[in-house]
């Protein structure tokens, strides 16, 4: 029995080693491919850029990845490790300073006349602790439009949207007065809370100002006196989420909305006449600020790991935050570019300059170490929506809110001031 | 007249309510996948205008391989379902028929790590397979194969247990007989007991196989490239968009891909209520 | 039958084994090989055990109960086993968002970010080439200034203008003494690039792209020996503090970034008792988690049994009733949560419509955990209506005639008999959907996403959240996430899932079958 099994197993093995012999090897990835991660609209958008020209990069292979949503890419990029890992992503701004204290990015050195290309605050969304980890690709904005066939003349404060709202509700049958179609109750929505009196945080010389914080009470009696009818519940005007904002618009039933200036087109392709400016204040002249962040191609620390940083770094300088590079790829993309050299393309569409006029209009950096930080409870992020909700939906106290609402962003900014 | 009503027509109301209740989320699918706009909304019950745009779009439009990704759904789903019906009901046929030493703390150990909340492991999962990834790509994390591989280790505990209660039905005689006629227990297993339980199989199968065409956490995480996707993610992205929700395309692809499976399952529906009624839960 | 048997008896089936086995053995064995060259032991490790378990269980002739287990344990092993060990490991590590990677890729990363540029950030376009010697060098060019020099590791040597070749922008392309190594060969082998080419006094020159030279000096230095991390600059040291990080000898809260995934043994379960802004919400969401459950559960049950047994009679249009009612649940539910999703929305619900209302369903907390039931009913119902009915069923007609004869009412009949009955048929089932729902991510990850949640006031927790999406929302949440934590409460919530569900087996008996 047992010479017999023996026998049997010396067969096998040699089948085995036959087998083995004959199929070569998995094969692994040629040396010299840099591995890009994108969403599924930046995705395939870069992959027609690198079919038009691959060669970027000299005796580099360029391969782009999409993932299904972009919450996919976070997700998988949260997961990366040095083996299946990106040496480069396409991503948000605020992702820098988690993944750079992960140890998931690797810096990037540019030349003077490289960063000459860019306004430098855009550099403050991209770094962590005094390093840079990627560049600027294109610019997130949003401006406020307003439907010229309801609205005769542009408002020139927060006040005179209200008034419109009150005075021709019933008669073109408003569904809102102001909502938010692009970015968000938190990012798209701070040009509002802005108008009234609440910014995330306020730039002085170019540097974040850690002594001034927005006044609660101010921004609560704002909110009152605009959003809030005589019984404390909303007036309508404002409503808390962002759900419906565009297909209201477009159907005439809102009169202003803030949008994105990736969504432009969808707006253009209705035949809609509509102008772009900041959402005012509530101060005549005065408009409230707004991110004006930027996308990222983001180095890893995984290139390295893949003997491709050397590569992936030239992509970076060669391609994304090249004007050749960011004019070809904004030609599918259609968003504002972020290099000077690109913005001022005749390519680049009239959509894509009246956003990056906007947005010079009243811009300000977006600071992710002090956005995305939780020490005060809450990020920027969820905190945001929160007091909308707390206010407009669940009809609490706009003063008491308020003060929550300073104290958080106050302290994540003053916490995340190591951070930058 | 008025015995019909005191007896079935209280149940005919309740029925109706009920079925009203069920079909309602259904017939507003169906309303949005015609409909022109994005938005899931409700203006009113009947529809105003039939707009075929949206079907139009999953077959038409080169950024949505809808046709690939129910392949792949297919693909995966089949594979685990099948696979894991022939591993898993030669395990339950052991537990149910054979005697061996630690038996009964073999089935108790199953039964303790198919509780694991799954979904936490997917951390580790995720470890394993970059690791497999290193040596072998084509099994490894992104791949098909890899994702297949991890779903059958998931099924196979339910799996067992879900087939041993079907095994324990079958009358033991069956295969006493066959053992007087001197089969070995392999044989007894494919010839008297797989015959037998081929409708039981393929109800199990059945369950894994729409068990895995729902699930879409790991797959999303597994399943990069665009034509590799499964339909649960490939729908999914519609409406989870950084910047909008696109229900109109997601609801007409949700009714394609529906529909296989309810013709399936209503077809097999005798046999999945006894399936049911022996030990499983939907996942 | 005889033919048949042929297949499982004599030289036939064990050709048939033995070419099956030879197959899979190759694959493994390539697999093994590959795997030990890449380095992954334990994997190869666990692919040489299950192919010698493979062989000797298929060959042997005294292994038979294995021959049925063995593909099965082999995958359960891979898949489920060895994840759960593994989170088990990870629960007692200090692994979160600044403490992913390893200790050794750590330590490479602090030297590689421990570097400070020149006062005035000074880069040069490069060429990278090599010296007559072999050596590798860089030709850089300061163009508007005209300073031109070749640099290896341990030498600069600087050139004139007249020394060199310079293309259209000023940038050198040729020096005597250095030959140009071609780009494409460059991008096969990036080892050119580790080189710190001499500069001056501490500065050398780090390559920053294939033509971009940067002048930088190294400010943090990694001593083996005491496992220290010196800035060379201010003469500051950290220490290994034990939980991930080098900190400051003198200011524990002065770290640097990056971490490391550090053992901490118990310290995540301690988290779970003793830190209140953990506690807190894991007790409220816990009561939660058995509420809904429960809840649940009865809801779906006392529909679907009301169902069973209005249905339980021959008429009209039962076929079609029946049909009707199990759509719910052979319809995928993912793609059903994700449209109940969008029904309860505020505006533009069909929910709202439908009763004229204008409830803003998940922002209020007793408006979404009805919501959360209300949607689960619908996917449920139909499960506990096919179980009943086939319960009903299964109770003997005899038994109902017997006590009908003995002029018992409906009524009674049902009390005493049919319900008992079938209870006890039901009980395990309905535990079984206990555990299932005290576990449902998709239903409450894809409806609610745990919220809402009063985030102002300082919650972390959802009103809806169950432990699993609130686990799943520490362990993979978008700004930080914390995998030890997660974890330690997943182990947590297996002993709670095992207590359950032993309950419920000991309760149906059925393990007393394997005595």
């Amino acid at each position: 029995m047992n010479r017999r099994i023996l026998g049997l197993l010396g067969l096998l093995t040699s089948a085995a080693l036959v087998t083995s012999l004959a199929v070569v090897p998995g094969a692994q990835a040629a040396g010299g491919t840099i591995v890009v991660w994108a969403d599924e609209t930046r995705g395939p958008n870069l992959q027609k850029v690198m079919d038009a020209k691959s060669d970027w990069v000299p005796g580099y292979t360029i391969k782009i990845v999409t993932y299904s949503s972009f919450d996919a890419l976070k997700a998988a990029f949260d997961k990366a490790t040095g083996t299946t890992g990106p040496d480069v992503v396409v991503a948000a701004n605020d992702w820098v300073p988690t993944a750079a204290k992960s140890g998931k990015l690797a810096p990037v050195t540019l030349t003077g006349s490289q960063k000459a290309q860019f306004n430098p605050t855009q550099f403050f969304d991209l770094s962590y602790q005094g390093k840079l980890y990627g560049v600027p690709v294109d610019i997130n904005n949003v401006a406020m439009i307003y439907n010229t066939a309801l609205v005769k003349t542009a408002p020139k404060k927060f006040g005179d949207m209200v008034d419109f709202y009150k005075a021709n509700k019933s008669a073109d049958g408003l569904k809102a007065g102001l909502c938010i179609a692009g970015g968000g109750m938190s990012w798209g929505a701070h040009s509002v809370f802005s108008a009234l009196g609440a910014d995330a945080y306020y730039m002085a010389g170019g540097r974040p100002n850690y002594h001034k914080f927005f006044n609660s009470a101010t921004f609560a009696s704002n909110v009152k006196t605009y959003l809030l009818g005589p019984d404390g519940k909303s007036n309508g005007f404002f409503p808390a989420t962002d759900t419906g904002c565009k297909d209201n618009f477009l159907a005439g039933k809102v009169p202003f909305a803030v949008i994105g200036n990736w969504e432009w087109k969808d707006y253009v392709a209705k035949g809609f006449d509509m102008n772009l400016m900041p959402v005012p204040s509530v101060n005549a002249g005065q408009n409230g600020a707004m991110f004006g962040s930027v996308s990222g191609a983001l180095l890893t620390s995984f290139a390295d790991t893949h003997g491709v940083a050397t590569g992936a770094k030239s992509l970076l300088t060669n391609f994304f935050a090249s004007t050749a590079g960011q004019v070809a790829y904004q030609k599918f993309e259609g968003r504002p570019p972020a290099a000077k050299g690109a913005q001022a393309d005749a390519s680049v569409s009239a959509g894509q300059k009246g956003f990056g006029t906007a947005a010079s209009l009243s811009g300000i950096p977006q600071i992710g170490a002090f956005l995305n930080s939780n020490a005060g409870g809450a990020s920027y992020w969820d905190s945001a929506p929160a007091y909308w909700t707390a206010v407009l939906v669940n009809g609490k106290n706009p003063v008491v809110e308020a003060k929550k609402l300073a104290a958080i962003w106050r302290k994540n900014m003053l916490v995340g001031k190591s951070d930058l | 007249m008025k015995k019909w009503a005191r007896t079935n027509l209280w149940r005919h109301v309740i029925s109706l309510g009920m079925c009203a209740f069920a079909l309602f989320p259904l017939y507003l699918v169906i309303l949005s996948s015609f409909s022109q706009t994005g938005s899931l909304q409700l203006t009113s019950f009947a529809p105003s205008a039939i707009s075929w745009r949206n079907y139009k779009l999953l077959f038409n439009s080169p950024a949505i391989p809808y046709l690939t990704w129910m392949k792949n759904s297919l693909v995966v789903a089949g594979t685990v379902a099948i696979v894991s019906v022939i591993v898993g009901g030669a395990s339950a046929f052991a537990f149910s028929r054979l005697k061996f030493r630690g038996k009964k703390l073999g089935i108790q150990l199953l039964l303790l790590v198919q509780m694991f909340p799954a979904i936490l492991a997917i951390a580790a999962v995720y470890v394993i397979m970059e690791r497999v990834y290193r040596f072998a790509p084509r099994v490894g994390l992104g791949t098909q194969a890899g994702l297949i591989l991890v779903y059958l280790g998931g099924a196979m505990g339910v799996n067992i247990w879900l087939l041993k209660g079907f095994v324990d039905s079958i009358p033991i005689e069956l295969d006493e007989a066959a053992k007087i006629d001197g089969a070995s227990p392999v044989q007894t297993y494919w010839l008297i007991f797989v015959p037998l339980a081929t409708p039981v199989l393929a109800v199990v199968a059945l369950m894994s196989f729409i068990g895995t065409f729902n699930e879409f956490i790991l797959a999303r995480l597994f399943l990069v490239d665009m034509g590799n996707r499964t339909i649960a993610v490939g729908l999914q992205a519609f409406i989870a968009g950084q910047y909008s929700r696109n229900w109109g395309p997601f609801a007409a692809g949700s009714i394609l891909a529906s529909i296989p499976i309810v013709i399936i399952f209503l077809s097999l529906q005798k046999y999945i209520i006894g399936g049911l009624t022996a030990g499983s839960v939907k996942g | 039958m005889a033919t048949v048997n042929m297949l499982f008896r004599g030289k036939f089936a064990l050709i048939t084994k033995l070419i099956v086995l030879s197959g899979i053995s190759a694959i493994l064995v390539l697999l093994i090989e590959s795997a030990l060259a890449k380095k992954e032991y334990t994997i190869a490790l666990f692919l040489a055990a299950s192919l010698a378990a493979l062989c000797y269980t298929y060959l042997s002739a005294r292994t038979v109960p294995m021959k049925f287990f063995l593909p099965g344990l082999l995958l359960l092993f891979a898949f489920v086993v060895a994840p759960i060990v593994y989170t088990v490991v990870m629960s007692n590590y200090n692994y979160k968002t600044g403490n992913i990677i390893s200790k050794q890729e750590a330590i490479t990363q602090i030297k590689g970010l421990g570097v400070e540029p020149d006062a005035n950030g000074t880069t040069f376009d490069i060429v990278v080439g090599k010296t007559s010697t072999g050596e590798y060098a860089i030709l850089a060019s300061d163009s508007p200034n005209h300073v031109y020099f070749v640099s290896t590791a341990t030498k600069k040597t600087d050139l004139l203008p007249s020394q060199v070749t310079l293309n259209a922008d000023g940038v050198a392309t040729a020096a005597p003494n250095f030959t140009v190594v071609p780009e494409a060969q460059l991008a096969g082998n990036e080892d050119y690039a580790k080189i710190n080419f001499a500069y001056a006094d501490k500065y050398f020159v780090s390559v920053q792209g294939l033509n971009v030279g940067a002048v930088f000096r190294q400010s943090l230095k990694y001593n083996p020996a005491s496992d220290t991390v010196v800035n060379l600059i201010d003469g500051k040291i950290y220490k290994d503090n034990g939980r991930g990080n080098y900190a400051n000898v003198n200011d524990s809260a002065d770290i640097l970034q990056p971490g490391w995934r550090a053992t901490n043994w118990f310290a995540n379960y301690g988290k779970l008792f003793s830190d209140p802004l953990v506690r807190g919400p894991l007790f409220r969401v816990f009561i939660w988690t058995v509420a809904f459950a429960f809840l649940t559960v009865l809801s779906s049950f006392a529909f679907g049994l009301l169902l069973a047994l209005t249905l339980n009679k021959p008429m009209r249009g039962r076929r079609f009733y029946r049909g009707v009612l199990v759509l719910p649940y052979a319809i995928p539910s993912v793609m059903s949560i994700l449209i109940w999703g969008g029904m309860f929305d505020t505006e533009f619900g069909a929910i709202n419509h439908l009763l004229g209302t204008h409830i803003a369903w998940f922002q209020n907390a007793s408006f979404a955990r009805t919501a959360v039931i209300l949607v689960n009913l619908w996917l449920a119902f139909p499960y506990f209506y096919l179980i009943s009915s086939g319960a009903l069923q299964a109770i003997p007609s005899e038994l109902l005639e017997a006590a009908a004869i003995d002029g018992a009412n409906p009524r009674q009949i049902f009390k005493k008999i049919t319900l008992p009955l079938l209870m006890q048929i039901l009980t395990p089932l309905l535990i079984a959907s206990f555990a299932f729902n005290f576990n449902n991510f998709n239903l409450i990850f894809l409806l609610t996403g745990g919220g809402p949640k009063d985030l102002l006031g300082g919650q972390i927790a959802g009103a809806t959240d169950i432990l699993i999406s609130y686990t799943y929302q520490i362990a993979f949440g978008s700004n930080t996430q914390d995998l030890g934590l997660a974890s330690s409460i997943s182990v947590i919530i297996f002993f709670i899932i095992a207590g359950i569900s032993l309950y419920g087996l000991r309760k149906s008996k059925v393990l007393e079958t394997f005595g």
